[in-house]
Protein backbone atom coordinates (compact mmCIF):
# COMPACT_ATOMS: atom_id res chain seq x y z
CA UNK A 1 0.00 0.00 0.00
CA UNK A 2 2.73 2.26 1.33
CA UNK A 3 4.79 1.40 -1.75
CA UNK A 4 1.81 2.20 -4.15
CA UNK A 5 1.31 5.62 -2.32
CA UNK A 6 5.02 6.49 -3.13
CA UNK A 7 4.88 5.46 -6.57
CA UNK A 8 1.50 7.84 -7.22
CA UNK A 9 3.63 10.69 -5.43
CA UNK A 10 6.63 10.04 -7.65
CA UNK A 11 4.67 10.12 -10.67
CA UNK A 12 2.64 13.22 -9.90
CA UNK A 13 5.74 14.95 -9.10
CA UNK A 14 7.35 14.07 -12.37
CA UNK A 15 3.82 15.36 -13.91
CA UNK A 16 4.45 18.20 -12.25
CA UNK A 17 8.11 19.12 -12.81
CA UNK A 18 7.22 18.23 -16.48
CA UNK A 19 4.29 20.18 -16.53
CA UNK A 20 6.44 23.30 -15.23
CA UNK A 21 9.03 22.45 -18.09
CA UNK A 22 6.13 22.91 -20.77
CA UNK A 23 4.71 25.70 -19.19
CA UNK A 24 8.33 27.39 -19.40
CA UNK A 25 8.92 26.95 -22.76
CA UNK A 26 5.33 27.27 -23.91
CA UNK A 27 6.02 31.00 -22.60
CA UNK A 28 9.19 31.36 -24.06
CA UNK A 29 7.58 30.42 -27.44
CA UNK A 30 5.00 32.71 -26.78
CA UNK A 31 6.83 35.87 -25.61
CA UNK A 32 9.28 35.10 -28.93
CA UNK A 33 6.58 35.01 -31.23
CA UNK A 34 4.74 38.71 -29.37
CA UNK A 35 8.62 40.21 -29.62
CA UNK A 36 9.08 38.35 -32.78
CA UNK A 37 5.71 40.23 -34.09
CA UNK A 38 6.95 43.47 -32.20
CA UNK A 39 9.88 44.05 -33.85
CA UNK A 40 8.33 43.09 -37.48
CA UNK A 41 5.64 45.98 -37.10
CA UNK A 42 8.45 48.34 -36.28
CA UNK A 43 10.46 47.63 -39.18
CA UNK A 44 6.97 47.82 -41.20
CA UNK A 45 6.19 50.90 -39.59
CA UNK A 46 9.22 52.89 -39.91
CA UNK A 47 9.82 51.94 -43.39
CA UNK A 48 6.75 51.62 -45.17
CA UNK A 49 4.21 53.08 -43.64
CA UNK A 50 6.15 56.47 -42.85
CA UNK A 51 6.95 56.06 -46.39
CA UNK A 52 3.14 55.84 -47.89
CA UNK A 53 2.51 58.82 -45.49
CA UNK A 54 5.37 60.76 -46.65
CA UNK A 55 4.81 59.98 -50.44
CA UNK A 56 0.98 61.07 -49.91
CA UNK A 57 2.05 64.14 -48.56
CA UNK A 58 4.56 64.88 -51.38
CA UNK A 59 1.38 65.36 -53.88
CA UNK A 60 -0.18 67.71 -51.71
CA UNK A 61 2.78 69.79 -50.77
CA UNK A 62 3.69 69.81 -54.28
CA UNK A 63 0.47 71.94 -55.32
CA UNK A 64 1.06 74.09 -51.94
CA UNK A 65 4.47 74.90 -53.40
CA UNK A 66 3.49 75.74 -56.80
CA UNK A 67 0.37 77.70 -55.06
CA UNK A 68 3.17 79.40 -52.86
CA UNK A 69 5.46 80.38 -56.26
CA UNK A 70 2.49 82.29 -57.74
CA UNK A 71 1.69 83.72 -55.25
CA UNK A 72 5.34 85.06 -53.98
CA UNK A 73 5.85 86.22 -57.72
CA UNK A 74 3.90 89.55 -56.55
CA UNK A 75 6.75 90.17 -53.25
CA UNK A 76 9.89 89.34 -54.86
CA UNK A 77 12.53 92.22 -54.44
CA UNK A 78 15.38 93.37 -56.84
CA UNK A 79 18.21 94.83 -54.35
CA UNK A 80 21.29 96.07 -55.23
CA UNK A 81 23.54 93.10 -54.21
CA UNK A 82 27.57 93.95 -53.13
CA UNK A 83 29.68 91.59 -54.68
CA UNK A 84 32.11 91.04 -51.78
CA UNK A 85 36.07 91.10 -51.66
CA UNK A 86 38.10 88.20 -50.81
CA UNK A 87 37.18 87.77 -46.59
CA UNK A 88 34.16 90.09 -47.31
CA UNK A 89 30.75 88.77 -46.00
CA UNK A 90 28.28 89.50 -48.98
CA UNK A 91 25.95 92.06 -48.79
CA UNK A 92 22.79 93.13 -49.91
CA UNK A 93 21.56 96.50 -50.22
CA UNK A 94 18.09 95.99 -48.48
CA UNK A 95 19.31 94.96 -44.98
CA UNK A 96 23.23 94.79 -45.20
CA UNK A 97 25.22 96.69 -42.70
CA UNK A 98 26.31 98.94 -45.02
CA UNK A 99 24.23 101.25 -47.50
CA UNK A 100 23.82 100.12 -51.05
CA UNK A 101 24.79 103.66 -52.18
CA UNK A 102 28.61 102.81 -50.66
CA UNK A 103 30.84 103.76 -53.39
CA UNK A 104 32.33 100.39 -54.85
CA UNK A 105 35.48 101.32 -54.09
CA UNK A 106 35.47 101.34 -50.62
CA UNK A 107 33.00 98.74 -50.11
CA UNK A 108 33.73 95.82 -52.69
CA UNK A 109 33.68 94.27 -56.27
CA UNK A 110 31.24 95.32 -58.78
CA UNK A 111 28.13 95.99 -58.03
CA UNK A 112 24.72 94.30 -59.15
CA UNK A 113 21.29 93.52 -58.54
CA UNK A 114 19.87 90.30 -57.10
CA UNK A 115 16.09 88.89 -57.12
CA UNK A 116 15.21 88.30 -53.07
CA UNK A 117 12.09 86.47 -52.05
CA UNK A 118 10.43 87.42 -48.73
CA UNK A 119 11.25 84.41 -46.45
CA UNK A 120 8.62 81.65 -46.51
CA UNK A 121 5.99 81.17 -43.17
CA UNK A 122 7.04 78.23 -41.26
CA UNK A 123 5.90 74.56 -42.33
CA UNK A 124 5.25 76.50 -45.59
CA UNK A 125 6.01 74.19 -48.71
CA UNK A 126 8.74 76.48 -50.54
CA UNK A 127 10.95 75.20 -52.60
CA UNK A 128 11.66 71.87 -54.51
CA UNK A 129 14.69 69.87 -54.48
CA UNK A 130 15.67 67.94 -57.59
CA UNK A 131 19.11 65.60 -58.10
CA UNK A 132 19.09 64.17 -61.12
CA UNK A 133 21.54 61.38 -60.24
CA UNK A 134 19.20 59.98 -57.56
CA UNK A 135 16.22 57.92 -58.53
CA UNK A 136 14.17 59.30 -55.46
CA UNK A 137 14.78 62.78 -56.27
CA UNK A 138 15.06 63.09 -59.69
CA UNK A 139 11.41 64.00 -60.09
CA UNK A 140 11.67 66.32 -57.13
CA UNK A 141 10.96 66.14 -53.18
CA UNK A 142 9.12 69.60 -51.71
CA UNK A 143 11.09 71.79 -48.99
CA UNK A 144 8.79 73.07 -46.21
CA UNK A 145 10.15 75.77 -44.04
CA UNK A 146 11.13 74.18 -40.51
CA UNK A 147 13.21 71.53 -39.37
CA UNK A 148 10.42 70.66 -36.79
CA UNK A 149 9.75 66.77 -36.53
CA UNK A 150 6.19 67.41 -38.28
CA UNK A 151 8.68 69.36 -40.71
CA UNK A 152 10.47 66.18 -41.53
CA UNK A 153 7.63 64.19 -41.73
CA UNK A 154 6.49 65.62 -44.77
CA UNK A 155 9.26 66.79 -46.46
CA UNK A 156 13.15 67.98 -46.69
CA UNK A 157 12.90 70.88 -43.98
CA UNK A 158 14.89 74.25 -44.46
CA UNK A 159 16.55 75.43 -40.79
CA UNK A 160 14.53 79.09 -40.71
CA UNK A 161 17.49 81.03 -40.05
CA UNK A 162 19.18 80.61 -42.48
CA UNK A 163 18.86 81.69 -46.28
CA UNK A 164 16.46 80.67 -49.16
CA UNK A 165 18.37 78.44 -51.67
CA UNK A 166 19.45 80.83 -54.43
CA UNK A 167 20.01 83.77 -52.07
CA UNK A 168 23.34 84.93 -50.77
CA UNK A 169 24.80 82.86 -48.01
CA UNK A 170 24.72 79.39 -46.41
CA UNK A 171 21.34 77.98 -47.39
CA UNK A 172 20.70 74.36 -44.93
CA UNK A 173 17.91 71.68 -46.07
CA UNK A 174 17.62 68.30 -43.76
CA UNK A 175 16.41 65.19 -44.78
CA UNK A 176 15.18 61.50 -43.60
CA UNK A 177 17.74 58.88 -44.42
CA UNK A 178 15.75 55.84 -43.92
CA UNK A 179 12.19 56.96 -43.31
CA UNK A 180 9.31 58.97 -44.53
CA UNK A 181 10.04 58.32 -47.73
CA UNK A 182 13.67 58.30 -46.98
CA UNK A 183 14.26 61.29 -49.48
CA UNK A 184 18.17 61.55 -48.29
CA UNK A 185 18.60 58.15 -48.69
CA UNK A 186 21.21 57.46 -51.18
CA UNK A 187 23.03 60.70 -50.56
CA UNK A 188 26.39 58.90 -50.33
CA UNK A 189 26.32 58.14 -53.90
CA UNK A 190 27.06 61.44 -54.38
CA UNK A 191 30.30 62.68 -55.54
CA UNK A 192 31.72 66.46 -56.11
CA UNK A 193 30.55 67.75 -59.40
CA UNK A 194 26.95 66.52 -58.91
CA UNK A 195 24.35 68.69 -59.68
CA UNK A 196 21.44 69.90 -57.21
CA UNK A 197 18.54 72.33 -58.91
CA UNK A 198 16.27 73.83 -56.25
CA UNK A 199 13.65 75.15 -57.56
CA UNK A 200 11.68 78.52 -55.51
CA UNK A 201 9.75 81.67 -56.56
CA UNK A 202 11.85 83.44 -58.35
CA UNK A 203 13.33 80.42 -60.50
CA UNK A 204 15.91 77.58 -60.64
CA UNK A 205 18.73 77.57 -59.25
CA UNK A 206 21.13 75.04 -60.23
CA UNK A 207 24.26 74.03 -57.28
CA UNK A 208 27.23 72.19 -57.92
CA UNK A 209 28.60 69.56 -54.68
CA UNK A 210 31.92 70.88 -54.06
CA UNK A 211 32.23 68.84 -50.63
CA UNK A 212 30.61 65.86 -48.47
CA UNK A 213 31.72 65.60 -44.68
CA UNK A 214 30.52 63.15 -41.89
CA UNK A 215 30.17 64.99 -38.72
CA UNK A 216 28.81 64.53 -35.60
CA UNK A 217 25.40 65.74 -34.76
CA UNK A 218 25.79 68.78 -32.71
CA UNK A 219 28.68 69.93 -35.14
CA UNK A 220 27.10 73.69 -36.01
CA UNK A 221 29.47 75.17 -38.32
CA UNK A 222 28.13 73.18 -41.19
CA UNK A 223 25.42 75.70 -40.79
CA UNK A 224 27.50 79.01 -40.51
CA UNK A 225 27.18 81.49 -43.27
CA UNK A 226 29.47 81.49 -46.30
CA UNK A 227 30.71 83.66 -49.00
CA UNK A 228 28.81 83.61 -52.20
CA UNK A 229 25.25 81.11 -52.34
CA UNK A 230 25.81 77.70 -51.24
CA UNK A 231 23.02 75.03 -50.56
CA UNK A 232 23.92 72.35 -47.42
CA UNK A 233 22.15 69.52 -46.93
CA UNK A 234 22.58 67.33 -44.37
CA UNK A 235 21.06 63.95 -43.25
CA UNK A 236 21.48 60.87 -40.61
CA UNK A 237 24.44 58.83 -41.20
CA UNK A 238 25.23 56.07 -41.12
CA UNK A 239 21.84 54.57 -42.72
CA UNK A 240 19.47 53.74 -39.73
CA UNK A 241 21.44 55.00 -37.20
CA UNK A 242 21.23 59.22 -36.05
CA UNK A 243 25.02 59.05 -34.70
CA UNK A 244 26.38 61.58 -37.43
CA UNK A 245 25.38 63.54 -40.04
CA UNK A 246 26.31 63.05 -43.60
CA UNK A 247 26.63 66.60 -44.80
CA UNK A 248 26.74 67.61 -48.45
CA UNK A 249 28.56 71.46 -49.43
CA UNK A 250 26.84 72.52 -53.08
CA UNK A 251 27.75 75.48 -54.54
CA UNK A 252 25.16 77.63 -56.12
CA UNK A 253 26.35 78.14 -60.21
CA UNK A 254 23.43 78.94 -62.15
CA UNK A 255 20.75 81.00 -61.68
CA UNK A 256 18.72 84.10 -61.34
CA UNK A 257 21.17 85.28 -58.69
CA UNK A 258 23.90 83.55 -59.86
CA UNK A 259 25.43 86.23 -62.07
CA UNK A 260 25.23 88.52 -59.27
CA UNK A 261 26.46 86.85 -56.39
CA UNK A 262 29.48 84.97 -58.64
CA UNK A 263 30.50 88.49 -59.71
CA UNK A 264 30.57 87.40 -63.42
CA UNK B 1 -7.79 35.51 -28.05
CA UNK B 2 -11.21 33.52 -27.19
CA UNK B 3 -9.91 33.56 -23.97
CA UNK B 4 -9.25 37.37 -23.89
CA UNK B 5 -12.94 37.90 -25.45
CA UNK B 6 -14.17 35.89 -22.90
CA UNK B 7 -13.59 37.54 -19.67
CA UNK B 8 -14.71 40.84 -21.32
CA UNK B 9 -18.12 42.15 -19.99
CA UNK B 10 -21.41 41.99 -21.43
CA UNK B 11 -23.01 39.62 -24.20
CA UNK B 12 -20.63 38.16 -26.46
CA UNK B 13 -21.67 41.10 -29.17
CA UNK B 14 -20.55 43.64 -27.05
CA UNK B 15 -17.51 41.32 -26.23
CA UNK B 16 -16.67 41.25 -29.96
CA UNK B 17 -16.86 45.04 -30.38
CA UNK B 18 -14.77 45.61 -26.77
CA UNK B 19 -11.93 43.66 -28.40
CA UNK B 20 -12.48 45.28 -31.48
CA UNK B 21 -11.95 48.74 -29.78
CA UNK B 22 -9.15 47.43 -27.67
CA UNK B 23 -7.19 46.21 -29.91
CA UNK B 24 -7.48 49.59 -32.22
CA UNK B 25 -6.34 51.22 -29.58
CA UNK B 26 -3.59 49.17 -29.04
CA UNK B 27 -2.73 49.34 -32.74
CA UNK B 28 -2.84 53.37 -32.92
CA UNK B 29 -0.91 53.38 -29.69
CA UNK B 30 2.24 50.98 -30.72
CA UNK B 31 2.24 53.35 -33.73
CA UNK B 32 3.21 56.12 -31.45
CA UNK B 33 5.53 54.50 -29.77
CA UNK B 34 6.84 52.85 -32.65
CA UNK B 35 7.19 56.95 -34.44
CA UNK B 36 9.24 58.00 -30.77
CA UNK B 37 11.58 55.44 -31.61
CA UNK B 38 12.42 55.73 -35.09
CA UNK B 39 12.29 58.97 -35.08
CA UNK B 40 14.46 59.11 -31.67
CA UNK B 41 17.21 56.27 -32.34
CA UNK B 42 16.83 55.52 -36.07
CA UNK B 43 16.78 58.62 -37.98
CA UNK B 44 15.73 61.90 -36.26
CA UNK B 45 15.83 63.70 -39.84
CA UNK B 46 19.17 64.96 -39.94
CA UNK B 47 19.12 67.87 -38.10
CA UNK B 48 22.45 69.72 -37.10
CA UNK B 49 21.29 70.84 -33.39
Amino acid sequence: MDESLSTTTRTTRARSGTGIVVKTIRGIGWASLVVGLLILGFVAQQLFVTSWFADRNQVQLEEQAQEYFDATAAGVEEVPYITPLPGQQSRTGSGGSVPAETPNSIDGGPRATILVEPAPPVHQAFAILRIPKLDKLRDGWTVVEGVERSDLRNGAGHMTHTPVPGQPGNSVISGHRTTYGAPFHDFDKLEPGDVIEVETAIGMHTFVVREIVIVKPTELWVTAPRDGAWLTLTTCHPKFSSRQRLVVFAELVDGPNAAAILGA
Amino acid sequence: MRRFIAVLPGPTPVKYALAVVIVLIALVALFFIYDWIGANLLDTGGTIQ
